[in-house]
């Protein structure tokens, strides 16, 4: 009774008891703040648009270009679709700065203050993201594929559907591609907690500096590069993957690898670092 | 304690033993100890970089102490099932993104915790956002940034609350409200830590106080009595008659200094008594004025080694 004893005739005040932190709380407000944001809308409204855009003008000019009698370009009905590769780097971008954001702006300390164990902020932004982007693309990508087929119908390319699994497979490919990329951009932008440094970061190391690299003198070097986190989503989005340097099922590995490598090292640094 | 080891005790006390927190060879806060009861407000109060900020940071769990422990109603803030229902905390005005509305940011805090939208639209007209809860917070001015901060500080309903400098930039209407507010807080018998450089400040609000100057403990007192024991209440009397009338005043409990010929200090009476019983013997009195030693004075007084120390050491550093 020293507690009682020490508060003498004081009030006593009891919080309300009906409030949880849940993880779907965490979720709810994750989902909150995503769309809360102008960028978010922006940033995913100009990634689809530049995807879709390009998808357009591909299969326009091939229309408008295409001669029956000579052979094609051995181009399958999915590959007009390659613009949303680039889809990919803004939406990296748009992961990092959904929690790089909250670092610049201080946010994050009412976030964490509100979550003091901090992974749970993590497990739901990658969830909320990846849902968001997965749901967006889904439809941009599918829209966009039944868009370039109505460009295409009189030409080799024209006529696919999605019980074609090669093509259903590049479609979901393309998804499954920029998600990754969105998620990787996220645990990124959760180590460097920078955003000007994330995307550097992203651009620099992730992007180019695998390409500069196959040019060394070493052939170690060149065999390593398509391992590394930008590169080994390159053979979901092929429509012939004979000629890729990792096969379908190589890829999708080394995607969870570097997804549990990444996120592993954001939850690790997001519990022993202060806010 | 409700089994899982989540639930709270009935006494939100903030409970802060040995507090060392280090930031590379700095050390913001050096081996703190203290407690802060509910229903009363707890004025924290110390120069600037004495550690307040961080002190409060290592409550919510923001900042984890090199060593020492901080707790809430006996446990570790991070246990708690329903962190914001136990702590609310305004550490820092404007810790929001700026392209966000008042609303949605609050809406995204009370989503955590399954707080209803009802409760959001209460805490916002409670601090007086009503107006501009819909727009970007981007464009708010400083005092209502801090009133947005006070408003994610209450929207759980918290037992404690913690709230760095709350006074800043708010205009003299706001710094009134606020000092009501809190003062009603604690009335209900919740915890309430405040904190302020400015000492004048918390002896308007705060009944207890605790000071600290280059991350140590100065002083854990009610603020009446870290006044009264730091010279407060003398009478200075100057009169040519001082040594008569310094005859007259001695009394029990009267103690009587003498500064410098023709001065007199007197403590224990009141200055009516001392001018009445100067009349009375027909003494003549050129001054009679009550030294309320100032609570700034008794702060400068008592941080003045502290902050001196501070500066010589960068000094030697540089």
């Amino acid at each position: 009774m020293t507690s009682a004893t020490l508060i003498e005739n004081r009030a006593v005040y009891t919080p309300p008891s009906d409030y949880r932190l849940t993880a779907f709380g965490l979720m709810r407000s994750e989902w909150t703040k995503f769309w809360s944001l102008r960028s978010s809308w922006i940033v995913l409204v100009c990634a689809a648009l530049f995807g879709a855009g390009i998808a357009v003008a591909v299969s326009a000019d091939y229309s408008a270009n295409y001669d029956p009698s000579a052979d094609g370009f051995g181009m399958a009905p999915g590959d007009v679709l390659f613009g949303f590769l680039l889809s990919g780097v803004f939406i990296a971008v748009l992961g990092a700065l959904f929690i790089t954001g909250e670092y610049t702006t201080g946010s994050i300390r009412s976030t964490m203050s509100a979550a003091p164990r901090r992974t749970g902020v993590l497990w739901a932004k990658a969830a909320v993201f990846a849902a968001v982007v997965v749901g967006v693309y889904s439809a941009v990508v599918l829209a966009t594929f039944y868009g370039t087929q109505a460009i295409l119908s009189g030409t080799d390319l024209g006529g696919a559907s999605l019980s074609d699994a090669t093509t259903l497979r590049v479609l979901t490919g393309y998804v499954a591609t920029i998600a990754y990329l969105g998620l990787l951009g996220l645990a990124l932008g959760a180590i460097l907690r920078n955003s000007a440094g994330s995307i550097a970061f992203y651009i620099g190391v992730i992007m180019i500096l695998p390409q500069l690299a196959t040019m060394l003198p070493w052939q170690w070097v060149a065999d390593a590069v398509p391992y590394t986190p930008g590169e080994v989503v390159n053979t979901l989005s092929m429509s012939d993957t004979a000629g890729a340097n990792l096969t379908l099922g190589e890829s999708w590995t080394w995607m969870g690898i570097w997804i549990v490598v990444t996120f592993g090292l954001a939850a690790v640094l997001l519990r022993r670092r202060d806010v | 304690m409700e089994p899982g080891g989540g639930g709270r005790n009935v006494v939100s006390m903030i409970e802060i033993e040995h507090l060392t927190k280090r930031y590379g060879k700095k050390t913001a806060v050096d081996d703190l100890s203290f407690t802060v009861k509910p229903g009363a407000v707890t004025g924290f109060l110390g120069p600037n970089g004495a550690g307040k900020s961080t002190t409060m940071r290592t409550i919510v769990g923001l900042d984890a102490p090199t060593s020492g422990t901080v707790r809430v109603g006996g446990q570790r803030y991070d246990r708690f099932r329903a962190p914001l229902t136990e702590v609310g905390a305004l550490l820092e005005a404007k810790s929001v993104h700026a392209g966000r509305s008042a609303y949605k940011h609050l809406l995204a805090l009370a989503h955590t915790h399954g707080i209803p939208k009802r409760r959001v639209s209460e805490v916002i007209d409670m601090v007086g956002l009503s107006d501009v809860a819909g727009k970007r917070v981007g464009g708010f001015s400083l005092g209502m940034g801090q009133r947005l901060g006070i408003a994610v500080a209450l929207l759980g309903d918290p037992a404690v609350l913690i709230l760095d400098e709350p006074v800043n930039g708010l205009d003299p209407d706001g710094v009134r409200w606020i000092r009501q507010l809190l003062k009603r807080l604690a009335a209900e018998g919740r915890t309430v830590f405040l904190s302020s450089h400015l000492m004048s400040e918390l002896a308007q609000t705060a009944e207890h106080l605790v000071v600290i100057g280059q991350g140590r403990l100065l002083a854990d007192t009610t603020v009446d009595d870290f006044v009264e024991s730091r010279g407060g209440g003398a009478v200075k009397v100057v009169s040519p008659n001082a040594a008569a009338l310094a005859e007259r005043l001695q009394g029990p409990g009267v103690s009587i200094t003498s500064p410098e010929s023709g001065v007199l200090e007197v403590r224990g009476t009141g200055s009516a008594f001392i001018g009445e019983t100067a009349a009375a013997h027909g003494l003549v009195l050129h001054e009679l004025h009550t030294q309320r030693a100032s609570l700034e004075d008794v702060f400068m007084e008592i941080t003045a080694d502290s902050v001196e120390y501070q500066q010589s050491k960068e000094g030697v550093a540089a």
